[in-house]
């Protein structure tokens, strides 16, 4: 055996001790329990709103209905900004309905953040009970899409923000969402 | 007499802390962990009569929760978004994890385990979820290999190609010396 495949077997077992000792993850206190107690709210309304919609037989219908929203302004050099007037969209109490947020840049911008704060009453399909939700993302020059299924679950509505911030750069645009 | 909720507590909450740790590995900060977590949960809820049927629900809970993380990650793809990168500890540190069986690790280990962490997050996402289940939480070739739903080789071969990189990757910082 030579130097180099001892180096190898060396650094294997330090890597495996190392992979060893890598720290185990744990939920904070109470997480569990509280996990549990919306696991069943939220199953039993899901279900009873899957019992709703099959009755009306609509359920697919109302899924693919698609609102197009544009956001397109490109009077600044660096980030797509908004129209003064805002725009809205109506959607009904547990009907899933896709928007798609069109942002219109004059320049490509990498890692930009996204976050969209959603009103109380409105999810986003995919993340319940979450009225943020970030990413990371980049924007091609022109038209950028971006398809968001909302979901009323209370008859509230209100604002929801969708907010790109790049380098120390930010713009907030602004849909009002009504549940009719 | 017990209502449902009570019985689908009783079948998954021993499988909790395996499958938070999971949601961890694959989702890579606590925020996502929580969320993917929550929503495996609220999706078994809603198949209990299936999940009261099942031999194993900590395995079928687990590729639950891997077909979900998938679906996401596939959905914001085709959306030109990836989620946020935290990094595997970053905000919380190594000190944010709870669990440490050796409280009194010295400096230089924890130097080591945070160059570890720094080089897992260079590996692609593949090859860090498979080295993570398999050399840090235990995970058989052939559990691997059914979570992820790849032949045991393809499972092989990542792992091989993970830790051949992650070598590299801390002999390069440092964390190795030759």
């Amino acid at each position: 055996m030579n130097r180099r495949d001892d180096n190898t077997l060396t650094e294997e077992r330090q890597l495996l001790d190392l992979l060893k000792d890598y720290p185990m993850p744990q939920a904070t206190t109470g997480f569990y329990d509280e996990a549990l107690v919306r696991a069943a709210e939220e199953g039993r309304r899901r279900q009873k709103r899957r019992w709703v919609l099959t009755g009306f037989g609509s359920a697919v219908a109302a899924g693919l209905a698609i609102v197009m929203v544009a956001l397109t302004l490109v009077n600044t050099p660096d980030l797509p900004t908004v129209d003064d007037s805002i725009p809205g969209v109506t959607i009904a109490l547990a009907e899933p309905r896709t928007v798609n947020l069109v942002f219109s840049s004059t320049e490509a911008l990498d890692t930009a953040t996204l976050t969209v704060s959603l009103p109380a009453g409105i999810e986003l399909e995919g993340f319940p009970g979450q009225s943020e939700i970030s990413w990371e993302t980049s924007l091609a020059e022109g038209r950028n899409l971006l398809p968001l299924k909302l979901i009323a679950v209370a008859p509230t509505g209100g604002e929801l923000l969708a907010r790109l911030v790049h380098d120390d750069r930010d713009r907030t645009f602004r849909l009002r969402v009504d549940v009719g | 007499m017990q209502d449902d909720s009570q019985v689908f507590e009783r079948i998954v909450r021993p499988h909790f802390d395996r499958l938070y740790r999971l949601s961890w590995r694959l989702a890579g900060a606590r925020a996502e962990a929580d969320d993917l977590f929550q929503e495996v949960l609220i999706k078994a809820f809603g198949k209990l009569d299936q999940l009261l049927r099942i031999e194993e629900p900590g395995s079928w809970l687990s590729r639950m929760m891997y077909n979900l993380f998938v679906d996401r990650h596939r959905r914001f793809a085709r959306q030109r978004l990836v989620m946020v990168e935290e990094g595997q500890l970053s905000g919380e540190g190594v000190q944010g994890f709870a669990g440490d069986d050796n409280p009194e690790r010295d400096s230089q280990r924890i130097e080591q385990i945070e160059a570890l962490d720094r080089a897992l997050s260079q590996l692609s996402e593949e090859h860090r979820i498979v080295v993570l289940l398999h050399d840090t939480d235990g995970y058989k070739l052939q559990e691997i290999q059914e979570l992820i739903g790849i032949p045991v080789g393809t499972v092989k071969s990542r792992l091989h190609r993970a830790r051949a990189r992650l070598r590299q990757l801390l002999t390069d910082s440092g964390t190795f010396s030759r």
